[in-house]
């Protein structure tokens, strides 16, 4: 397992695709990025998460070459960030998350621009295209004009659209915000096909998606924080995580948080999910005796449960909250 | 109007672009004080119905009341009693989140006094104190969504229409936000709401659900689960095997079916994990401490999907 910050390797060695050192961005005034250390090998889904404003869109525009950088090191597919990309740009697919396919143009004719710019003529165009159109969807709609399309069938053809000319790195910004659970599963299907010939990095707010990632890079304030796989980051939490089951889940949260070591409760539908910092807590066997005994509140049932991605995001963003807090 | 009239009540409303039925015969009903998720894929009709309910567009057919206000005949009359937030939050860019407050305290007629107090309590519960003075744009998604939110109950409606209020937003803040959205509600207020992140519908009293113009479920989250999900399996684990013994026995003698699927681990599999069944799993693991329960509950993603499928199926059979 990779503890080290900004080191996210993969087994099969062979030179890192992507190689940040001290990547410093800019804008205007504002630091969004101060200081990345990245260092990615080789196909995989690498997802970039962390708190909104943490820098995730600046850097995957910066790794698509699209801003001028600072750094000691910036090297993508062996071309250096900070001078000419246009080299990266034939080898690599970028989905911003504003949609920036041409509206007024079908989904054949946008598709059709691509395989052009990328001198693929029109059989291979067809034979990498159909197969993607068929799977998810969209063949149907291959005349419609993709303004006219549906918010998830977009994003269906944006991401169609950068594998076209098979980039070795494709990177995605939140390519399924307010996109249904139906064309998100459609859009992960080709993303899983492809990782073993491409470096995907993607961002998303997700829990499912963020689990279907081989490898999170977690942002805080312009900074690499925590690197690894979900579970080596969940892991890696100090934290015990308890589910507490009655009728009134707000006030079993509220009953918890009085607890003296509970760090933290919420309710959801039917139960409430409460933390306790591994080093202040007095023992499962204690915090279920007594969370159990919270009949007041309502508790029927207190059950221990493994720390999982929701904890163990909110615990890192805590953890920069403390750490913003500290520094002002 | 009695107080257990539905806050929102619309019956047989139709919307046709041409031939296209964008919305066909949706019936909804919604209570009072309650959070009802209004779910559907992209371009099933969600938008478009929104829109008819809060007097933006007119319906081909149906009707529409809410909060004894007939939508239909005087859409402008519904305004003040609702407030809406938009998939692209509607705060203006280029004037500072303070100046977008004074805006739509004009718009709502707002005076000064009432402004200062009204907003003042909503800066401290929706923590925007630092962001008052940014411009919207300046702001990170989770907060603006929160300052839109904010905006939103500027005028106290009693019904908010929120459509994709945490598209895009991070995990802590969609937390916050729902907390938010739980205190609007336990104060009174009815939320009608959309959203992807399929967890957040157990937030939900009620979700409905519509798939090509027409609603395909209308329930609670707990009846969902019971038809579109294998069901709750609860593991039943001791160390002890005369604890895990002892476990079943108490089980079966309270009538709740139980499997052994390992010599000390039991498997309890329920439809719903109901409050008989969850009693009856607190009482055994108080008297016996070695014993760990664990709940698998049906994700709401994997609900969702098998309830898409269903209706993707019955989609097919009506068109052959």
């Amino acid at each position: 397992m990779s503890r080290v910050p900004g080191h996210a390797e993969r087994g099969d060695a062979g030179a890192p695709a992507i190689r940040l050192r001290r990547l410093v961005k800019h804008y205007g005034r504002r630091t969004a990025l101060c200081g990345i250390d990245l260092a990615v090998t080789g196909p995989q889904i690498v997802g970039v998460v962390g708190p909104d404003g943490a820098g995730k869109t600046t850097l995957l525009r910066s790794l698509a070459g699209l801003l001028a950088v600072e750094a000691d090191e910036a090297d993508v597919l062996g071309v250096d960030l900070r001078g000419d990309v246009t080299r990266l740009k034939e080898m690599l697919g970028y989905v911003p998350q504003v949609f920036s396919l041409y509206p007024e143009l079908t989904v054949h004719e946008n598709l059709s621009v691509v395989a052009r710019l990328h001198m693929l003529d029109r059989r291979e165009l067809e034979r990498r295209a159909m197969p993607v159109l068929e799977r998810t969807g969209l063949a149907p709609f291959v005349d419609r004009q993709a303004g006219k399309l549906s918010g998830g069938m977009k994003q269906k053809l944006a991401v169609t659209c950068a594998l076209l000319p098979n980039p070795r790195i494709l990177i995605l910004d939140e390519p399924t915000a307010g996109v249904d659970v139906v064309a998100r599963d459609q859009i992960w299907a080709i993303l899983a096909e492809r990782k073993d010939q491409v470096l995907i990095l993607i961002s998303t707010s997700y829990l499912e998606e963020v689990a279907a990632c081989d490898r999170l890079v977690y942002l805080d304030e312009g900074r690499v924080v925590a690197v690894g796989s979900p579970g080596e980051l969940c892991a890696a939490v100090p934290l015990e995580l308890y589910r507490a089951w009655g009728d009134d889940p707000r006030a079993i949260a509220r009953a918890a948080r009085a607890l003296p070591y509970v760090d933290g409760a919420r309710a959801t539908g039917r139960f409430a999910r409460i933390e306790v910092w591994r080093a202040t807590s007095p023992g499962a066997t204690h915090v279920l005796r007594e969370l159990g005994a919270l009949r007041a509140a309502g508790v029927r049932l207190a059950e221990a449960l493994p720390i999982d991605l929701e904890s163990m995001l909110l615990a890192l963003s805590r953890a920069g909250a403390a750490r913003g807090s500290r520094a002002a | 109007m009695t107080d257990d009239e539905p806050i929102i009540r619309a019956a047989g409303i139709t919307k046709r672009f041409g031939d296209f039925a964008a919305v066909d015969d949706v019936s909804l009903r919604v209570e009072r004080g309650s959070i009802f998720a209004f779910l559907g894929a992209n371009g099933s009709g969600k938008s478009t119905t929104i829109r008819m309910l809060i007097g933006l567009l007119t319906p081909s057919a149906g009707t529409i009341v809410v909060d004894g206000i007939d939508v239909i005949r005087t859409p402008r009359r519904v305004r003040d009693h609702i407030g809406y937030m938009g998939q692209r939050v509607s705060l203006y860019q280029g004037l500072t989140l303070r100046e977008n407050v004074e805006f739509y305290a004009g718009l709502y007629g707002l005076s000064a006094v009432q402004v200062d107090e009204r907003w003042g309590g909503l800066r401290e519960r929706f923590d925007l104190g630092d962001a008052e003075r940014e411009k919207p744009e300046d702001l990170p998604a989770g907060v603006r969504q929160r300052a839109g939110l904010a905006l939103s109950t500027l005028h106290r409606p009693r019904v908010l229409f929120l459509d994709e209020p945490t598209a895009g937003v991070d995990v802590h803040n969609r937390a916050l936000f729902w907390e938010l959205i739980q205190e609007e509600s336990d104060s009174g207020v009815t939320v009608f709401v959309t959203t992807h992140f399929l967890e957040e519908a157990d937030y939900c009293d009620r979700i409905s659900f519509i798939d090509a113009g027409r609603l395909v479920a209308d329930a609670a989250p707990a009846e969902l689960r019971r038809r579109f999900s294998p069901g709750y399996r609860v593991a039943v684990a001791s160390a002890s095997p005369a604890d895990a013994a002892h476990a079943e026995t108490l089980l079966r003698q309270r009538g709740v079916p139980v499997e052994r699927t390992a010599p000390q681990v039991l498997v309890v599999s329920a439809s719903e994990f109901d409050e008989r069944v969850q009693a009856v799993l607190g009482e055994i693991a108080a008297a016996l401490p070695s014993v760990r329960v664990s709940v698998q509950q049906p994700e709401m993603t994997d609900v969702f999907r098998e309830l898409m499928r269903a209706a993707a199926d019955r989609t097919g059979k009506a068109a052959a």
